[in-house]
Order: C-alpha cells, then sequence, then structure tokens
C-alpha cells in the first residue's frame, strides 16, 4: 500500500525576513529518499511520487503528499501551540501574586517594581486587517516574557497556497484541510497526485511569515508573503504479479507441505 | 463460493523495526474467506480456500507513513531442498533470513523495481490461483516475507500463516 509522502519545509525565518526573500532560507526534507527523490536537505527537492496502473490502463495507487512548514530556532513544532498561550498566563499569574504581596509598611522598593514592570513584558498586536495572529505578550523561545527584540519567538510560517506547473497541468490537487492535531495549528496542506503522466512538474509554494515591527509607539505583527518552490517527478509503471512476474496464475504450491 | 479470498496483512512498522520481529502484535493478519478460517487477527491464520479461488494479500501500514510491501510469499515444503554451501538454516522460526525459505517452492518472482530504476513499492500484486491438486485438510504453510523501508534489517518474515483447502 502506497506510503503517504511527508514533505517537511523548514524556514529560516530571520534570514528570510531580512533579505526580503526565500532563496537560501529554506530546507526541503521528505519521506522518499530511499525511493528516489532527490536533493532532500536542500532547497532543490525533487520529490519521486511512484505511480502504477492496471493492464486497463487505470490509475492503480493513489499517492498523497502532507506539507508541513517548520521554523529554524523556534519553538518546535512538536510542542503544543498552546504552550505559550499558557507560558503566558502563567507569566501573568506570577506578576500578579508577588504584586500582592508587596507590603506597603515598610515601602515598596524601587527594585521590586522595576522587576515587575519587566515581568509584564511587550504585546505585539495584530496589524489591522492582518490574517491570523492574536495579540499576545512577546516570549522567547523558552517561553520566557522578553523585551529584547532579537530574542521573540517567531509564529510559524503559514502555507497560503501552492500553485505553479504542477497544479496548473493538473498533476496534482493541493487542498487546506481541518485537522485534529493542534500542532499544525488545526490546518495542514495536502494533495492527491494524478500518476498517469510522468515526468518533473515544478510547483510554488505561497508562505505567509510575520514581522514584528514599531509603529505609533506600538508593536505590530506585519505578514510578509514570499514564496519558494519545489518539484515532483512522477514515475508510473503497469502492475504484476508478484508471484510470477507476469499476469494471474496458479499458487506455486509444493507437492507435499511442510510439517506444521 | 466466493470467487476471491481477500488477506489482508496489517503491519506497523515502528514496532516491526524497532522489536526486530513480526510479533508481540506488530503483524495481524485478517481474511474474509466464508469458509472457516482460523486465528484471524494472529500471525497464525489459517485461511479456509476452495479450489479456482483467486486469493489476494494486501499489506496495509497501521501508519500511514511508512513503508511496507511484500516482499515475497515462499509456500514451505515437505520436502527439504539442502540449504547452499555456506549457509545454515537458522532455527526456525527466526525472522529476518536473507536467504530463501528452507524447501520453498521457487518462483519468477517479480522485483519491485519500476522503469528508470526506481523501486516502486506498489508494483507487484500479490494474487494466485488455488489449484485443484493442493491436499484437502492439510495446512500450506508459506514464508510471508515483509519489507519495511531498506537496509540490511528492512526485510522481517514469518512462518506461520497457512492456506487450508476444506
Amino acid at each position: 500500500m502506497a506510503q503517504q509522502h511527508g514533505i517537511i519545509v523548514l524556514f529560516d525565518v530571520e534570514n528570510a525576513l531580512r533579505t526580503r526573500s526565500l532563496d537560501g532560507n529554506t530546507y526541503w526534507f521528505d519521506n522518499m529518499k530511499f525511493l528516489g527523490s532527490a536533493g532532500v536537505g536542500t532547497e532543490q527537492l525533487v520529490t519521486i511520487v511512484p505511480g502504477t496502473h492496471f493492464s486497463d490502463g487505470s490509475q492503480a495507487t493513489e499517492q498523497v503528499l502532507n506539507w508541513l512548514p517548520a521554523v529554524l530556532g523556534a519553538i518546535p513544532p512538536t510542542v503544543p501551540r498552546n504552550y505559550l498561550a499558557e507560558q503566558e498566563r502563567a507569566d501573568d499569574r506570577r506578576t500578579l501574586r508577588e504584586l500582592a504581596s508587596l507590603d506597603g509598611e515598610g515601602g515598596v522598593s524601587d527594585a521590586d517594581i522595576k522587576r515587575l514592570q519587566r515581568r509584564v513584558g511587550k504585546r505585539a498586536r495584530k496589524s489591522g486587517g492582518g490574517r491570523g495572529l492574536t495579540e499576545s505578550k512577546l516570549l522567547d523561545v523558552t517561553g520566557r516574557t522578553t523585551s529584547d527584540s532579537g530574542a521573540y519567538n517567531y509564529p510559524a510560517p503559514v502555507i497560503t497556497d501552492i500553485t505553479g506547473p504542477a497544479v496548473a497541468e493538473k498533476i496534482m490537487y493541493p487542498a487546506q484541510y481541518g485537522s485534529p492535531d493542534m500542532i499544525y495549528d488545526g490546518w495542514y496542506w495536502a494533495a492527491t497526485v494524478d500518476t498517469s503522466r510522468p515526468g518533473v512538474y515544478p510547483y510554488t509554494m505561497h508562505v505567509q511569515l510575520h514581522e514584528l515591527v514599531e509603529r505609533n509607539d506600538e508593536l505590530v505583527w506585519e505578514s510578509v508573503d514570499l514564496t519558494c518552490g519545489s518539484s515532483l517527478k512522477i514515475t508510473n509503471d503497469p502492475k504484476r504479479n508478484g508471484f510470477t512476474g507476469a499476469g494471474l496464475g496458479v499458487l506455486p504450491l509444493p507437492p507435499v507441505p511442510a510439517a506444521g | 463460493m466466493k470467487h476471491r479470498v481477500s488477506i489482508v496483512v496489517m503491519v506497523d512498522a515502528v514496532g516491526a523495526l524497532s522489536d526486530r520481529t513480526l510479533h508481540n502484535g506488530n503483524l495481524s493478519l485478517v481474511d474474509d474467506s466464508s469458509a472457516g478460517s482460523m486465528h484471524q487477527g494472529t500471525p497464525d491464520l489459517v485461511t479456509a480456500v476452495v479450489p479456482g479461488q483467486v486469493i489476494q494479500w494486501t499489506p496495509i501500514h497501521v501508519d500511514v507513513q511508512t513503508p511496507v510491501e511484500i516482499e515475497s510469499i515462499e509456500f514451505l515444503s515437505g520436502v527439504t531442498a539442502p540449504p547452499p554451501a555456506g549457509q545454515t538454516v537458522p532455527p526456525h522460526p527466526v525472522d529476518s533470513a536473507p536467504f530463501p525459505a528452507p524447501g520453498a517452492v521457487p518462483g519468477t518472482e517479480g522485483d519491485a523495481m519500476g522503469s528508470g530504476g526506481y523501486e516502486n513499492h506498489d508494483l507487484l500484486v500479490w494474487e494466485g490461483i488455488v489449484p485443484y491438486d493442493m491436499t484437502p485438510g492439510v495446512p500450506y504453510r508459506y514464508r510471508l516475507s515483509l519489507k519495511l523501508h531498506e537496509g540490511s534489517n528492512s526485510v522481517l518474515h514469518i512462518d506461520s500463516p497457512a492456506l487450508l483447502r476444506v
């Protein structure tokens, strides 16, 4: 039975935002190297998609692709997405508790106030009309409050579309699906492949990154839309019988079966 | 009589590779024969068959992103052929033997190589017709070898399943 393809796209978000390009800032991996995928780990990945057909020419195998984005230097995608929200809430609770325990009798020291002010952290808003991101505190990769603009955790890139020759020529039919897996925000991109036309077909992935900018004394997550690309290599062969190497035949039974 | 009997081979590829065995619940065989098969859901499935029926084996991976294919199905013979020189017959049952089953019936098996030198795990259809000269009431055990990904430890087998003419 056909194994589903997993294609992981690893983004260097920081460099991509600086250069405003994904060229040189993506790393592609799939689980098909053993069947002939080329360029695994680079940005020149060619994913092999082996197809088969029956003797009447009809498609015998349905191949499924799944794309999963990941970010270099961010919280790994295997950590649940609500981790940051939980950390933010826990941090707020801690701050409030310490605020309540500040004793007014002996006066409140400046140091205490400063420490708590730091803990309150900075909040980034989503830009007006922007999609996706909710207002949240800036946290670093360990989930701690940070006000250091270089240390915060980037939101995961969002795949917004998959286009290009492989789609236009109806080689694959990508779509975004709902998923119970909150690791990928409950959404993921997958495609089925028509393997009847062998060849190499490039495709373009449209990705939305998020950049933290300061505007009107406020921190705002602004979306930055970029594209990157990869290819599918389709092969196709007729199904054949495992026993005969050709068509259907009699099972190769021995004259005397082994004693059981 | 059903014209066709399906035997589904369900495999937990990760479990099998880390245990290095198809036992321990890593493999489950189920068929849809209506003639009284035994040990459904275990590696010891005995499929009740009738001559003329087409028997088809289909591998299914429990985890859809793991590769599972049938490497070979070899019926075990009561007349043991001597093993090739330099090889010893392992105590049975043993997993991951790279050489053919002792007394296995040689076939003209197809390999899983597709065009352009690319391996294709969906290429082979494992099906065959039950012959009329099959002895009734005697289980014909077969060695079911599965290939999970590639590499020297990728092929595992069991010798326990059988076909039984009723």
